[in-house]
């Protein structure tokens, strides 16, 4: 994992410098070209190929992520246009699978991140969270959207 | 081309900041005009970040850019979480029609405060 | 209308009139929590305002200020929560 990960970047600074353009442009190339390289040679050599797996799952999140950023807000922002509230805000206890304090952190951050939610506290044993949701129709619903598409995502990623 | 696009993302940066400002002024209580605060002004300021690594196109301009950016992503959830706990510390109230509080008198919370009489922290 | 022109007329008056509701939430905030919501976000329109100001002018010298102002907004929000969390439990 971390192997193919130097292995990757030394070859992005080999191509940056054999081209002899210092930009971010040709960086981002580089990468693309070093990650193709790599996963030829993983491919015959029959090695692991964790690396090849995780990658991608990292581009895919930030995206979904940024879709979901997109579409809460614009639910915050036609609340804040229109003159009346159509919001139900309310405090949950959510009970996370994350473990250390790294993942929690990691999580949440991408809670923080969305709007309408806020991260209120977490408990003292480390196993929940208390959120404040803006739009809480439905407790249940709101609960497996979080644990579903945000954090297993996430920890997918990061362990 | 460039010119074009710069107008664009400055425009959409500056609106999602006017948004922000304006539900940090109309939002009716603490924890609402918080959450539509942090990612709105996020947003915005990375748009109009950016548009300025766009018109200036150089290599330094573009890794102060991702520097702000970084900093402003990492940071300001950070704070929100800080700002947010010492306000239900310090007895903040939610809105009038919030359907449910499972943070009220929860043993396993560090936000019980016992110089607080209990009956103070509860909403209207 | 070149690009300077077009921020320094179009864009730079919808941030002035975003700080003019920050600054209406600063004065009126119910609480002491509120104005510093309303401080860190009054520092990072100012991280906006910088930035527009640095293409109007055409000097990229200006965003150093600009990303030391967004590692003292999350200062000034930590050491104000940090502040008010003591105020309390002393009382």
């Amino acid at each position: 994992m971390l192997q193919n990960f130097l292995l990757n970047i030394l070859l992005t600074f080999v191509w940056v410098a054999l081209t002899g353009q210092l930009g971010y442009t040709n960086f981002v190339f580089g990468y693309a070209l070093g990650f193709f390289i790599l996963w030829m040679v993983n491919k015959s050599v029959n090695a692991s190929t964790e690396y090849f797996y995780r990658v991608p799952k990292i581009f895919a999140f930030i995206l979904l992520f940024f879709y979901d950023l997109m579409k809460a807000n614009y639910e915050v922002t036609k609340d804040v246009i229109t003159p009346n509230y159509n919001m139900k805000p309310g405090i949950i206890k959510y009970e996370m699978e994350a473990k250390t304090d790294f993942e929690i952190t990691m999580l949440a951050n991408m809670i923080a991140l969305t709007p309408g939610t806020v991260v209120v506290d977490l408990s003292k044993n480390k196993k929940f969270m208390y959120i404040h949701v803006m739009y809480l129709t439905n407790k249940e619903e709101f609960i497996e959207r979080l644990s579903s598409r945000i954090e297993r995502k996430l920890l997918e990623i990061i362990r | 081309m460039n010119d074009l696009l710069i107008k664009i993302l400055s425009t959409l940066g500056a609106v999602f900041v006017l948004i922000a400002s304006f539900g940090v002024f109309k939002m009716p209580d603490f924890y609402s005009r918080l959450s539509v605060t942090i990612k709105a002004a996020t947003l915005g300021i990375g748009c109009i970040l950016i548009a300025a690594t766009i018109h200036f196109a150089e290599f330094s301009v573009t890794t102060k850019a991702i520097a702000i950016i970084f900093f402003l992503f990492i940071t300001s959830p950070v704070a929100g979480f800080l700002i947010s706990k010492v306000a239900y510390i310090t007895g903040t109230k939610l809105w009038k029609d919030s359907i449910i509080d499972e943070l009220e008198n929860d043993p396993d919370s560090n936000c019980t405060n016992p110089a607080l009489p209990k009956d103070k922290i509860k909403k209207e | 209308m070149t690009v300077e022109d077009y921020i320094a007329y179009i864009v730079m008056p919808i941030i002035c009139l975003a700080i003019f509701f920050i600054m209406l939430r600063f004065i009126k905030g119910p609480q002491v929590v509120d104005r510093v919501v309303a401080l860190d976000l009054l520092i990072t329109v100012g991280v906006a305002f910088i930035t527009l100001f640095s293409i109007i002018v055409n000097n990229p010298l200006f965003l150093d200020e600009a990303m030391i102002l967004a590692l003292i907004a999350f200062l000034s929000t930590v050491a104000f929560s940090f502040y008010i969390f003591k105020r309390k439990r002393d009382e």
